[in-house]
């Protein structure tokens, strides 16, 4: 095509395109940077997540800094990007990094106050990272799907702590776990997966990451998204694992209390197939 | 609130329900407005129409335009409210549809273009037929955007190259050379475009094989001297 570049000055219709093009370039331009934030966010939550999981609290809530600093950054640099009409236009490219960040928010926020943070809590949060750009915005969403990861991330956590410890963590309440109990009955339909609880009912002041994991499941599968919508395909698909992570804990919880005295300490379930959400169901 | 044993608020999970009921009362009501396939319908005859009866059939085409733009309207109303990007995809076909319509009616001679045949409609001409903003990006609403209007521009080549074969069958020579530099121009203007791998892309990949299937239709008229006399002019720049 030689002949464009003879009429490019010409014709009315180039003058239009050459308007296109710089529309276009911009969007493509700021559609980018949301990528590469997105990722950046990821890989930094993914970091401070794995580090949760190591069983030095006290060493990862310096060595963690880095990373928030990291997000804080990534957040603060996109965030006049994601301004009124284009906190939807780019939210798809973000969405990723926000999720991921939910997770490792949420999951912090788990280990330090044992319960979950709020939507609210959570978007603030988000918000404030953004800066003088303004506030970023995290969709209802970002925070279900990451509260998803995150059951995956507290299943890690309670069966690296029954490897290492011989017991599930958990924290001692002051109103009988019971009540709550028949409060789950109500709401839900996993009452296949009950059966273990006699085993924790036994002392029922104190409340372990088993108790927790199956009331998020409960909430978790209580929800009912719009038809034919992106999220609820995209839930669908998290429902499956989340199941699994539950059950695996519940799995080796049976294995600690039918087998355990018989394993030495540190001793790890072989539950070798875990290892990330999108592997776990290609295998189911 | 006052059970708060466990680890979950109750009030989370409640809050975060009634949130996705009201998108679905959303989704619903949106879908209720969009639907309409008139126009295309009744464009769909230019093939089997010669040049000189067009004006018949814009006529037509801008009757059911009207209606769409009605509907248009109703859809604009709700969406208003709502932030545009998070909802834009349910209507966005609809819209290119639209845009095509109004188009291809506009280079047949419709919509304010004089009877006569081959004139683009601009993004802006097309914006103030549906009488929605185009190209929004101060405030958030209902508008007309870049990619919609530039598919519809692909879908309006895919059909002119149609045409032009199907003009050369009942007897109109002129319509190929007239669509034969339209396409043109068009093609070149994408090609300044710099487009990422998405359908915009694919779908303009294509148009460069439109150009050639017109072109092949002229050079099988001018070989054969069926290119009328006094149109000389035209024909030399489109072979």
């Amino acid at each position: 095509m030689e002949e464009p570049s003879k009429r490019q000055s010409t014709s009315p219709v180039m003058a239009m395109f050459e308007g296109f093009r710089s529309e276009l370039d911009e969007h493509h331009d700021r559609r980018e940077r949301m990528i590469k934030a997105s990722r950046d966010i990821t890989a930094a939550s993914k970091k401070i997540v794995r580090a949760l999981n190591k069983p030095l609290p006290g060493f990862v809530a310096k060595s963690n800094a880095q990373y928030w600093g990291i997000i804080q950054t990534q957040y603060k640099n996109i965030s006049r990007d994601l301004q009124g009409l284009n906190a939807y236009r780019y939210g798809r490219n973000i969405t990723g990094g926000n999720q991921e960040f939910m997770e490792a928010l949420s999951f912090q926020h788990y280990l330090e106050h044992q319960n979950l943070i709020t939507y609210k809590e959570a978007n603030d949060y988000v918000a404030k990272l953004g800066g003088e750009g303004g506030p970023v915005l995290l969709t209802t969403e970002d925070y279900i799907l990451g509260i998803f990861d995150m059951v995956g991330e507290l299943m890690r956590f309670a069966i690296t702590a029954m490897a290492t410890s011989g017991e599930l963590p958990g924290t001692l309440v002051q109103e009988d776990v019971t009540s709550r109990e028949s409060h789950d009955e109500q709401a839900g339909d996993s009452m296949d997966v009950e059966q273990p609880s006699t085993t924790r009912t036994q002392h029922p002041q104190k409340r372990d990451v088993l108790a927790d994991l199956r009331e998020l499941r409960l909430c978790l599968e209580g929800l009912e998204p719009s038809r034919g919508s992106k999220f609820e395909g995209d839930a669908e698909k998290k429902m499956t694992v989340m199941r699994q992570c539950v059950e695996k804990v519940e799995t080796a919880l049976y294995g600690l209390i039918v087998r355990g005295q018989e394993r030495p300490k540190g001793w790890v379930p072989d539950l070798r197939e875990e290892r990330r959400g999108a592997e776990a169901i290609e295998g189911y | 609130m006052a059970d708060r044993t466990g680890m979950v608020d109750p009030a989370i999970f409640e809050d975060l329900q009634a949130r996705i009921d009201e998108e679905t009362s959303v989704r619903e009501e949106l879908r209720g407005i969009i639907q309409n396939k008139a126009v295309q319908f009744i464009l769909a005859r230019a093939h089997s129409t010669p040049a000189y009866a067009f004006s018949k059939l814009v006529s037509d085409a801008s009757l059911a335009i009207e209606d769409e733009v009605k509907i248009i309207a109703k859809l604009s109303q709700a969406a208003e409210k709502l932030p545009y990007y998070k909802w834009n995809t349910m209507w966005s076909r609809q819209i290119q549809d639209a845009t095509y319509g109004i188009l291809l009616c506009g280079w047949l001679g419709g919509n304010g273009s004089d009877s006569q045949p081959g004139r683009l409609l601009t993004i802006e001409e097309v914006g103030g037929i549906m009488n929605v903003p185009v190209n929004l990006k101060g405030r958030d609403g209902f508008h007309l955007t870049i990619e919609e209007y530039l598919q519809a521009l692909i879908s309006l080549v895919d059909e002119l190259a149609r045409l032009a074969r199907n003009s050369v069958t009942l007897g109109d020579y002129l319509i190929p050379i007239l669509i034969s530099q339209f396409i043109k121009d068009l093609h070149a203007g994408f090609q300044i475009l710099n487009l990422k791998n998405d359908s915009l892309r694919r779908r303009s990949d294509g148009i460069k094989y439109r150009v050639k299937e017109v072109e092949d239709v002229v050079y099988d008229l001018s070989l054969r001297n069926l290119i009328p006399k006094d149109d000389k002019g035209k024909k030399d720049d489109a072979t």
